[in-house]
C-alpha cells in the first residue's frame, strides 16, 4: 500500500509461500502467472479475493496465491464460491479447476451458476485428462483417445466447454493458452471485470498423461487469436460459431462478452433485501409471527 | 368434563379435512386450550385421502395422543387406509357420513365396539345450508362445537376472517352450515356428555406453528443469515420460511439446483463468515454427506437439518420414522465427530435450533438437528416465549497479536482456533479438505493427521458435560427406565406420567445431545436400572446399538423399536414397563439372598 493510501499490486503480492508441486512443465504452472498478473492489474487486495477450487491437479491453484482459498471437493467449486459470494457480495470470486472437474462430476452446477448470472469468474485448466488420478479419460478427451480407462479408444464425444457456457447464456466467454501469457492475463483480467458469470477456458497440457498434440509446441500450431480474426465478440451467434472448432482449433482472446449486462444475482438479492427490510420485525419478536389473531 | 380429547378425521383430498383441524386447533387456542395437531396423507399428491387429529387439553400437550375420543369418517375407505393412525377404541365417538349407505350397527371397524356411533348426513346438511357439499368440513366444526363444546363462537370468528375477502355470502353459507352441524348436535345428544372443562387461560396469547416453520424462525432469531437448499418432503417449509422471511434481515436463500449445492453454497457461506444452514430428508441427507465431511475438516460452523421420514431410499416420504440416526452420526467418510441434536416437540425446535448454532459456531463443526416428519408438520399451540433468555454464540474471531502470523488451525489448549473471513487483513488462509498444517497448507504427514484428527475430536469433549442437554424425569433412583429422543420421548413422558399414576418406579431420560454419546450421563442414569427399554422408531434399534457402542449397558436394558409410520401409543409403552416390573419381580422372588 502507497503512503496515499491508493493500492498497488505487483503479480508477487499474490504469490503465496506454498511450492506448487505440479510436475515440471505442467500448464498449470503458466495458468497461475496469469492469475497474479490479473489480479494485480484488477488490482483488488488479496484479503479481498475468495478463490474456490474444487480438486485435482488445477485445483490445488488457490493455495499458491495470497487470497482466501478454498480447496474443496472434487466437482463442488461453484456451488462454494456462490455460497461466499451471495454471503458478502463486495468479495472477488474467483472459481477454478480441471475439465474433469467441472464438466464431469460438477457439470450440473455451471448452468445453474449462469442462469443466476453469478458474479463469479470460472476458470478451466482443460488438460483433456484427468491429471491427479493418473491419466483416465476426461469429459474433454477426444473421441478414440487411448487412455488407461479407455485402452481401445474412447466411445465418447468430448464436451465442448465453450459451445456449453455460451448455449446456458453466459455473458462472458473466453479462451486462453498458455503459450500466450501475456493474452492470458488479459483476458483473466477481462473476465473478472465482467459484471457477472464469466468462464475463461484455458488449453493448460498435462506433460505427464497428455498427448503430443497438447503440449506447448502442439497448442502454437493449432492457436489463432480471434481479434486476427476480425471476431466482434458482441456477436453471440458468431462466437458459438467459433466455438464449434473446439479441438481442431485454438481460437484465444474473448469469444463473447454481453454488450448489455443484465443484473446479476448479487444485485437483484439487495434489491429484494433493501425492499423487505422495512417488514422486518425486531429479531427477539420474530415468534410473534406464529400468533393468530 | 374432560380435561383432554382427541379428534381423528379423515377424508378424500377434497373434503377439507385438514382446514377443520387447522380451524379446530385455531378456536381452540382462542379458548385458552393447549392442542395439538398433526396431517397425515395418503401417497396421491392431490385428491387422495388425507387426514388430521387434534388433541386439545387443559394441559400442556406432549403428544399427539393415543387412540381417539372423537372420530370423524366422511368416507370409511379412507378413514380405514390410516388404520393404527386413527386408532379407535371402546370410548371413541364414531361420527361418519350418512350417505356411505352402512347402517350404524355394520360399521367397517373390525373388533372394535365404539362408545357411541352416530350416522350424520352431512354432505346433504351442507349442500342444504350452503348450496354445496364443500362446506361438509363447516358442517363438521358444527357437530364437534355442539357436542364437545369447542369453537362455539371462536370457529366462526377464525372463518369469517379467512373467508372474508372471499364475500360476505360465502361467510354466511358457512355459518349456516355450522348453525346446522351444532343444532343437530343439540337434537342427537351423546350418551355420555363429553364437554371439554373450560379453560382458565382463556383470552391469553397462544402461537400456533409447526416444527419446521419453528426451526426456520429459530434459525434467524440465532443469527442466520444463509439458507441453501433444495426441496424434499417434509423439509421444504424451513427453506419456504427462509424465502419469505430471511431478506428482511440482510440475509439471503437459495433454492440450489441440488442437494450438493444446497450445502455446497451454505458451507461457502459460512467460510464468508456467515451462519449459515441447509434442510433436507434422508435422500438429501445422502448426497449431502461429503461436503459434511469438508465441513468437519475446514471446520467450518454449519447447521444442518435431516426432517426424517421412513427410509432406506424414497421409503415413506410422508410418514414419520427416526431411522437417520446412524447416517446423522456415521455419514461422510473418515474419523469425525459431528454433533447431533434432537428436539422432541415443536416448541424445543426453538431452543434446540438456537443451540444447533451455538455448538456449530463455538466448536466450528457441522451440527445436525434430527428432526423428524411428526414435529415438523405438526402444529402446537404453545404459550408465548420469553427470547430474551436465549445467549446465542459466535465464532471466534482472531484479533490483534492472533493475526500477526494468523494460523487458522492453530493448536490452543482447547482445540478451537479463531476463524479469519474473507475480508479480514492479516487472516488470508487455505481451506481445505485435504489435510493441513496449521496454517492450512495441504500436508502428507501421518502424524499431523493424526494430531489433527485428535484437534477435530477431543474439541467435543465438553459438549458431554453439558447437563443441560438431557432430561431426567421420574424417581431418579428407580430400577425401570426409559430412553427415548425426538417425538417419541413425547409419547414416553406420557407414559412416564400414567405408570407412576399405577404406582410403578420408574424413570425416563431424555437426550437432546444424541452424539457424540455422552457417557458419563448415560452411566450415571444407568446405575440404579435393573430393567429398562430404549424406545425408539427404528427397525433395527439404532440407538439402542448407537449407545451400547460406547457404554456397558443393564444386562436388563433391551430395545422396543419399530419402523414408522406409526408412533408408539402411551399405554402400548405402559403395558410394556409393566412386563418389565413383573418380569423383575419374579426375578427377585427367584433370589433367595437379599438385594443390597
Ligand atoms: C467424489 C470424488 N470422486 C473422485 C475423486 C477422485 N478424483 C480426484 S481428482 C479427479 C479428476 C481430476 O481431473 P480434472 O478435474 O480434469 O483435474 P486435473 O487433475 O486434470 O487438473 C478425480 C476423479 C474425488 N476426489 N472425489
Ligand atoms: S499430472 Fe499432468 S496435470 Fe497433473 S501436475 Fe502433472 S502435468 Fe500437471
Amino acid at each position: 500500500m502507497s503512503a496515499t493510501g491508493t493500492c498497488e499490486y505487483q503479480p508477487k503480492d499474490y504469490k503465496s509461500d506454498l511450492k506448487p508441486i505440479w510436475c515440471p512443465g505442467c500448464g498449470d504452472f503458466s495458468v497461475v502467472q496469469g492469475i497474479y498478473r490479473a489480479l494485480a492489474a484488477v488490482g483488488r487486495p488479496p484479503h479481498e479475493i475468495a478463490f474456490v477450487s474444487g480438486i485435482g491437479c488445477s485445483s490445488r491453484i488457490p493455495g499458491y496465491t495470497t487470497a482466501y482459498g478454498f480447496n474443496s471437493v472434487h466437482g463442488r467449486s461453484l456451488p462454494i464460491a456462490q455460497g461466499i459470494k451471495l454471503a458478502n457480495p463486495d468479495l472477488l470470486v474467483l472459481a477454478a479447476g480441471g475439465d474433469g472437474d467441472g464438466f464431469s462430476i460438477g457439470g450440473g452446477h455451471i448452468a445453474h451458476l449462469i442462469r443466476r448470472n453469478m458474479d463469479i469468474t470460472y476458470i478451466v485448466m482443460d488438460n483433456q485428462i484427468y491429471g491427479l488420478t493418473k491419466g483416465q479419460l476426461s469429459p474433454t478427451s477426444q473421441k478414440g483417445r487411448v487412455t488407461c480407462t479407455s485402452r481401445f479408444g474412447s466411445l465418447e464425444e468430448p464436451v465442448n466447454p465453450l459451445l456449453y457456457v455460451l448455449a446456458y447464456g453466459a455473458g462472458f466467454v473466453a479462451q486462453a493458452s498458455p503459450t500466450d501469457l501475456v493474452g492470458m492475463a488479459a483476458t483473466i483480467e477481462e473476465a473478472i471485470r465482467y459484471p457477472g458469470f464469466a468462464f475463461v477456458n484455458i488449453q493448460s497440457p498435462c506433460v505427464t498423461y497428455g498427448e503430443e498434440a497438447q503440449q506447448i509446441k502442439g497448442l502454437k500450431a493449432i492457436s489463432e487469436t480471434l481479434a486476427s480474426l476480425g471476431h466482434n465478440p458482441a456477436d453471440r451467434l458468431a462466437a458459438m460459431d467459433l466455438a464449434q472448432h473446439y479441438g481442431e482449433k485454438l481460437h484465444l482472446g474473448v469469444f463473447y462478452r454481453n454488450p448489455e449486462p443484465p443484473p446479476t444475482y448479487g444485485d437483484l438479492v439487495k434489491e429484494r433485501q433493501v425492499l423487505l427490510s422495512k417488514d422486518a420485525l425486531p429479531k427477539e419478536r420474530i415468534l410473534d409471527l406464529f400468533i393468530k389473531k | 368434563m374432560r380435561k383432554d380429547l382427541v379428534f381423528g378425521m379423515a377424508g378424500s383430498g377434497g373434503d377439507g379435512i385438514v382446514s377443520a383441524g387447522d380451524s379446530l386447533l385455531q378456536a381452540a387456542a382462542a379458548e385458552g386450550y393447549h392442542g395439538v395437531m398433526t396431517k397425515s396423507f395418503g401417497s396421491q399428491i392431490r385428491g387422495g385421502e388425507s387426514s388430521c387429529r387434534v388433541r386439545i387439553s387443559t394441559e400442556p400437550i406432549l403428544n399427539p395422543g393415543g387412540n381417539l375420543d372423537v372420530a370423524v369418517a366422511l368416507n370409511w375407505e379412507d378413514f380405514l387406509k390410516f388404520g393404527a393412525e386413527l386408532p379407535v377404541s371402546g370410548t371413541t365417538v364414531v361420527i361418519y357420513e350418512a350417505a356411505t349407505g352402512i347402517p350404524e350397527n355394520q360399521i367397517p371397524l373390525v373388533g372394535v365396539t365404539p362408545l357411541q356411533v352416530i350416522a350424520v348426513p352431512i354432505a346433504a346438511m351442507a349442500k342444504e345450508t350452503a348450496g354445496t357439499e364443500r362446506a361438509k368440513n363447516t358442517v363438521v366444526l358444527g357437530l364437534i362445537a355442539g357436542w364437545f363444546g369447542i369453537g362455539a363462537v371462536a370457529v366462526m370468528k377464525g372463518i369469517r376472517k379467512k373467508l372474508a375477502k372471499k364475500g360476505e355470502e360465502l361467510v354466511e353459507a358457512n355459518q349456516r352450515a355450522f348453525d346446522a352441524g351444532r343444532a343437530f348436535a343439540m337434537e342427537h345428544p351423546l350418551k355420555a356428555s363429553m364437554n371439554v372443562v373450560a379453560s382458565e387461560t382463556k383470552g391469553q396469547v397462544k402461537l400456533i406453528t409447526d416444527g419446521n416453520d419453528m426451526c426456520a424462525a429459530a434459525a434467524i432469531f440465532a443469527g442466520c443469515q444463509f439458507f441453501g437448499g433444495y426441496p424434499i418432503t417434509p423439509s421444504t417449509e424451513i427453506m419456504q420460511f427462509f424465502t419469505d422471511h430471511v431478506w428482511k434481515y440482510g440475509g439471503s436463500v437459495l433454492q440450489a439446483e441440488d442437494e450438493i449445492a444446497g450445502i455446497g453454497a451454505a458451507v461457502g457461506a459460512s467460510f464468508a463468515g456467515k451462519k449459515s444452514m441447509t434442510a433436507t430428508s434422508g435422500p438429501g441427507l445422502s448426497l449431502k454427506s461429503e461436503m459434511m465431511g469438508l465441513a468437519s475438516i475446514a471446520e467450518l460452523p454449519l447447521v444442518i437439518v435431516d426432517v426424517q421420514r421412513g427410509g432406506p431410499s424414497t421409503g415413506l416420504p410422508t410418514k414419520t420414522e427416526q431411522s437417520d440416526l446412524f447416517a446423522a452420526c456415521f455419514s461422510a467418510h473418515g474419523d469425525v465427530i459431528r454433533p447431533v441434536l434432537a428436539p422432541t416437540s415443536v416448541a424445543d425446535m426453538f431452543r434446540i435450533t438456537i443451540e444447533a448454532f451455538n455448538i456449530a459456531e463455538h466448536y466450528q463443526t457441522p451440527v445436525i438437528v434430527l428432526s423428524d416428519q411428526e414435529i415438523a408438520a405438526r402444529k402446537e399451540t404453545l404459550d408465548p416465549i420469553d427470547t430474551t433468555q436465549f445467549k446465542i454464540i459466535n465464532r471466534l474471531v482472531p484479533a490483534g497479536a492472533d493475526l500477526q502470523d494468523y494460523k487458522r488451525f492453530k493448536q490452543t489448549d482447547n482445540h478451537i482456533s479463531p476463524i479469519s473471513h474473507p475480508g479480514m487483513i492479516g487472516g488470508t488462509y487455505l481451506a481445505s479438505g485435504i489435510e493441513h498444517v496449521e496454517s492450512g497448507a495441504p500436508t502428507n504427514s501421518g502424524s499431523v493427521h493424526a494430531r489433527m484428527n485428535d484437534k477435530r475430536t477431543k474439541k467435543f469433549e465438553p459438549l458431554k458435560d453439558r447437563k443441560d442437554l438431557f432430561e431426567v424425569t421420574g424417581n431418579p433412583n428407580a430400577p425401570i427406565a426409559m430412553v427415548a429422543w425426538g417425538s417419541i420421548a413425547g409419547v414416553c413422558r406420557e407414559a412416564l406420567a400414567m405408570a407412576q399414576a399405577e404406582g410403578l418406579d420408574v424413570k425416563l431420560l431424555v437426550p437432546y445431545l444424541l452424539y457424540p454419546v455422552a457417557e458419563g450421563v448415560y452411566n450415571d442414569f444407568f446405575a440404579s436400572v435393573q430393567k429398562g427399554l430404549v424406545i425408539e422408531q427404528t427397525h433395527l434399534a439404532q440407538t439402542f446399538k448407537l449407545l451400547r457402542m460406547h457404554i456397558d449397558l443393564p444386562k436388563g436394558l433391551k430395545p422396543l423399536a419399530r419402523s414408522g409410520a406409526n408412533p408408539f401409543l402411551p399405554s402400548e409403552i405402559v403395558a410394556a414397563l409393566k412386563t418389565l416390573v413383573s418380569e423383575l419381580q419374579r426375578s427377585h422372588e427367584g433370589n433367595l439372598q437379599p438385594q443390597e
